[in-house]
C-alpha cells in the first residue's frame, strides 16, 4: 500500500521518462555537440535540449548561428531503441551530459525528469541527478513547411562547400562578403563566394522547375564549413535543403543543420567575371600547382606572398619569384596550349594554390585578360566551376 | 505582478509616453540613448521595451509578460536580445566587434534584433567609433538602446545618431513608495529619502547597519540636547564623535541633524505630514513647544554653516564640537 502511494506520487510530479539505447544516444550528442559552444552569453545555450515525442527523441545543440538536430526514432530497421514512457522535454549542461552518457556503464539508459526539472540519469547500477534547464527557454527554431525542399546529392554539396566557401572574406569590414551567396533559378544553384580579391562560382543543374523558399540566400562561409564536415558517410546519399526567411536547413536522415543567414544583399558578382580574352592556356593541373607551390617558397614571408608568370614561345609558363633577403626562383612549366598575345602578370601564390588545390580535373584552362585585369581558371571537363583572382600591380 | 507601461510612466511620465507613443504607431526610432540617475528606471524601461519589441501576444502596446519572448527576455535567454556590459573598467572595442558581427546575421527566430548597452559612457573611444557606422544604418529591424548615467560623457557623434530621453529623479513621494514596495520600514523610508533622492543608493542606504545605528545615534543625541543639556556633551564625545570618526560621515551626522530642525519647523507650521522622524513624535513636539520657530531657524543655518566649515576641510570634530556647544548653549536659553 505505502509502495502504491509512493509510486503514485512519481507518477505525478513525472515531467518526462525516456529508456533508450546508449550508443545511439552518444552518437547523436555527438552530432549536436559540434554546435554547442562555450563561449556564448546566452546562458540556456551551454545546454543541450532533449525532447521526447511518440516518435522517438530528439536532441537540440546551438549556437544561435548554427543549430544542430538529431533525432533516434523509437523503431528502426525493426530494432527498438528508445522506449518513451513520458513525452516531455528538458535542456541539460551539455559539458556534463556528453561527458555522462559516453562512459555510462550498461547498454541501455534511463532518463527521468521531474516536475521540477530535477533530471535522473541512470545506467546500469549508476545514477546522475543533473539540475535541468526549462526548455521553454530554448530557442524556437524556424517552422518549415516541407514541400519547398530542394534535394540535393550530399557528395555534390560536399564539393560545392570545398570548391567555393575558402574564397569568402575574413574580416567583418563587410559582413555580408563572409557569406557565399546561393541563387537558385531556371533549374540552376549558383553558389558564389567572394572576398573582393577573388571569388569562386560553381553552378549545379537541378532537376527542379521552382522553389519558392531558395531564391536568394547568404549563407555564411563558418555555417558551410561546419555542414562540410558533419556530411559524413552514415547518412544517405541525399540532403534536403530548406530556407526561411532568416535560416536555412538542411536535413539529412538523422541530423538536421540549421544555419542563420547573413542580413544584407550580397553583391553583384556577374559584371566583374570578364569575358574578353586576350591569352588563353591550357595545362595540367597538378604541374602549376607544383610549380607555384615551389615558387612560393621563397616569398612565404613577403606582405603579399608574390609569384609573376611569363608566357614562353607560345609552348611554356615562366614561373618566377624573388625575395630581396633570400634569394629568387625560376621554373618552366610546359603547357599544352597557349593563345593569344604575350603576358606578364603577378598574383598572390596563396590564392592561386587556394583555387588550384580545388581544381579536381587533370587539366585547366586559364584565360588572363590582360596584366591588371583579373584572371579566370576553369577545369576542362566542367563548366560548371570557375575561379577568379585579382592580379597584383608590380613594377 | 507582470510591469507595465503605465507603472513605469508613474516614475517617468516624459519619456515614457514617447516610448509608448513610439510602440502605438509602430514608429519607434532605431536607437535610444536613455540618461538619467542611479536607480531612476531605465533598465526597467529597457527590459520592458525589450518585450514590447519582441512579444507576439501584445495586448495594444503592453506586452503580456507571459509568453516565451517576454519570460526570456526576463531571464536573459533570449537568442535575438544581446546586452553588452562593461568587461572591467570599460566597453572595449572586441565586445563591439562580436556585437556588429553577431548582428550582421538575420534573427534567430524573426527578423527583430534588440541590442542593450548598459554604461554607455564607459565604451572606449575606439569602441564607440566602431559603433557609430553601424547605429547610423542598421540593417534589418534592429533596434539599439544605450544606457548612461553621464551622458555628457558620450560622444557627441554617437548622441547625435540616437534619440535621448531624459530620466529624472524619482520624487520624494514615489521614492518613499518605492522604497516601501523592497520592504524598508516606513520610518527608515521616510528619512533615506529625506537624504538622497538616489533611488538605488537610497535603497543601499536602508538597509545599511552603519546607517540604522547613525540615525539612532543622531536622535538619541537631539533627545539629550532637549531634555537633559548637561549630558549632551558626554554623549557627543562617547557615541557620535566615535561614530562619525571622519568627514563623510560627518556630513552624515549634519544632514540627520537638519532633518530634526526641519521636522521642528514642519511642527510650527502645521505640516505635520511632513515630519521625517515620525517615530520620535513626542520629542519633536516637546521641541516644538519650548523652541521658538526663530530659534529652530537659528539652529538650521548653524548647521549650514557647519557644513560649509567641513566641506573647506574643517576638522570633523572640532566641527561637532563647535555646533554641540552652540545648540547646548541654545538649549540652555530654551529651557
Amino acid at each position: 500500500m505505502a509502495d502504491a502511494i509512493h509510486s503514485m506520487a512519481v507518477e505525478e510530479g513525472l515531467a518526462m521518462k525516456v529508456i533508450v539505447a546508449k550508443d545511439k544516444l552518444v552518437a547523436c550528442t555527438n552530432d549536436v555537440m559540434r554546435a554547442v559552444s562555450s563561449k556564448t552569453t546566452i546562458s540556456i545555450l551551454t545546454g543541450i535540449k532533449i525532447t521526447a515525442t511518440s516518435g522517438g527523441l530528439t536532441l537540440t545543440g546551438s549556437d544561435s548561428d548554427i543549430t544542430i538536430q538529431a533525432f533516434i526514432p523509437t523503431e528502426e530497421n525493426g530494432i527498438e531503441n528508445i522506449q518513451i514512457i513520458k513525452p516531455g522535454s528538458i535542456v541539460l549542461q551539455a559539458r556534463y551530459f556528453a561527458d555522462i552518457v559516453k562512459k555510462l556503464p550498461d547498454d541501455t539508459v534511463t532518463i527521468e525528469v521531474d516536475s521540477r526539472l530535477m533530471t535522473r540519469i541512470q545506467s546500469g547500477h549508476s545514477e546522475f541527478n543533473l539540475n535541468g534547464m526549462d526548455a521553454d527557454e530554448y530557442p524556437r527554431l524556424p517552422v518549415l513547411r516541407e514541400e519547398n525542399t530542394l534535394s540535393i546529392r550530399k557528395d555534390l554539396l560536399k564539393q560545392i562547400i570545398r570548391q567555393t566557401v575558402y574564397a569568402v572574406s575574413t574580416s567583418e569590414n563587410r559582413p555580408i562578403l563572409t557569406g557565399a551567396n546561393w541563387v537558385f533559378e531556371n533549374k540552376t544553384l549558383k553558389c558564389v563566394a567572394t572576398d573582393s580579391h577573388r571569388l569562386a562560382r560553381r553552378t549545379v543543374t537541378m532537376d527542379v522547375e521552382e522553389n519558392h523558399t531558395i531564391t536568394n540566400l547568404v549563407i555564411p562561409g563558418k555555417s558551410l564549413n561546419e555542414l562540410g564536415k558533419i556530411l559524413d558517410d552514415r547518412d544517405q546519399d541525399v540532403v534536403e535543403m530548406i530556407a526561411t526567411d532568416n535560416q536555412v536547413l538542411f536535413k539529412t536522415d538523422h541530423i538536421q543543420f540549421y544555419s542563420r543567414l547573413l542580413e544584407g544583399k550580397y553583391p553583384e558578382t556577374e559584371g566583374l567575371i570578364p569575358n574578353d580574352v586576350k591569352t588563353e592556356v591550357v595545362l595540367k593541373t597538378k604541374d602549376l600547382l607544383q610549380a607555384i607551390d615551389r615558387a612560393s617558397l621563397l616569398a612565404r614571408d613577403e606582405r603579399n606572398n608574390l609569384v609573376k608568370l611569363k608566357t614562353v614561345d607560345q609552348s611554356s609558363l615562366e614561373i618566377l619569384s624573388q625575395s630581396p633577403e633570400v634569394g629568387r626562383v625560376y621554373e618552366n612549366v610546359p603547357a599544352n596550349k597557349i593563345s593569344g598575345e604575350e603576358l606578364r602578370i603577378s598574383f598572390s601564390a596563396k590564392y592561386m594554390m587556394d583555387a588550384l588545390n580545388r581544381i579536381d580535373s587533370e587539366e585547366l584552362i586559364i584565360q588572363f585578360t590582360g596584366a591588371m585585369k583579373p584572371f579566370i581558371l576553369k577545369p576542362v571537363d566542367d563548366p560548371d566551376l570557375l575561379m577568379l583572382i585579382l592580379p597584383v600591380r608590380t613594377n | 505582478m507582470a510591469m507595465t507601461w503605465s507603472d513605469l510612466a508613474k516614475k517617468q511620465p516624459a519619456a515614457m509616453r514617447i516610448l509608448m507613443n513610439g510602440i502605438r504607431n509602430n514608429r519607434l526610432a532605431h536607437a535610444y540613448l536613455f540618461s538619467g540617475g542611479r536607480g531612476v528606471g531605465k533598465r526597467e524601461a529597457a527590459s520592458h521595451l525589450a518585450r514590447a519589441f519582441f512579444c507576439r501576444a501584445r495586448d495594444g502596446i503592453e506586452p503580456c509578460g507571459a509568453c516565451p519572448d517576454c519570460k526570456r527576455i526576463d531571464s536573459g535567454n533570449h537568442p535575438d536580445v544581446v546586452v553588452i556590459q562593461p568587461d572591467g573598467r570599460s566597453i572595449k572595442k572586441p565586445q563591439i566587434a562580436s556585437l556588429i558581427k553577431a548582428f550582421s546575421y538575420k534573427g534567430v527566430e524573426t527578423s527583430k534584433k534588440l541590442f542593450i548597452i548598459e554604461q554607455a559612457d564607459l565604451l572606449t573611444s575606439q569602441a564607440a567609433n566602431s559603433l557609430l557606422k553601424f547605429i547610423e544604418e542598421p540593417q534589418g529591424n534592429t533596434l539599439c538602446i544605450l544606457i548612461t548615467e553621464h551622458s555628457q560623457k558620450i560622444l557627441a557623434t554617437i548622441l547625435s545618431r540616437c534619440q535621448v530621453l531624459h530620466f529624472k529623479p524619482l520624487s520624494k513621494e514615489l521614492l518613499v513608495h518605492h522604497l516601501l514596495e523592497n520592504g524598508v520600514s516606513r520610518v527608515m523610508a521616510k528619512t533615506v529619502s529625506a537624504v538622497t533622492s538616489d533611488a538605488e543608493e537610497a535603497t543601499t542606504l536602508s538597509k545599511d547597519e552603519w546607517f540604522a545605528n547613525s540615525r539612532s545615534i543622531v536622535l538619541h543625541f537631539m533627545e539629550d540636547l532637549l531634555t537633559r543639556p548637561n549630558h549632551a556633551i558626554i554623549t557627543m564625545y562617547e557615541k557620535c564623535a566615535l561614530h562619525f570618526n571622519d568627514s563623510d560621515k560627518m556630513k552624515m551626522m549634519l544632514r540627520l541633524m537638519l532633518i530634526w530642525f526641519r521636522d521642528v519647523m514642519a511642527l510650527h507650521i502645521g505640516q505635520n505630514d511632513n515630519v521625517v522622524y515620525v517615530d520620535r513624535m513626542e520629542s519633536l513636539t516637546e521641541a516644538a513647544e519650548k523652541m521658538t520657530a526663530e530659534q529652530a531657524a537659528c539652529a538650521l543655518s548653524l548647521l549650514m554653516e557647519a557644513q560649509r566649515r567641513l566641506q573647506s576641510n574643517g576638522n570633523p570634530l572640532s566641527v561637532l564640537e563647535y555646533v554641540s556647544l552652540k545648540l547646548q548653549e541654545g538649549a540652555g536659553v530654551y529651557a
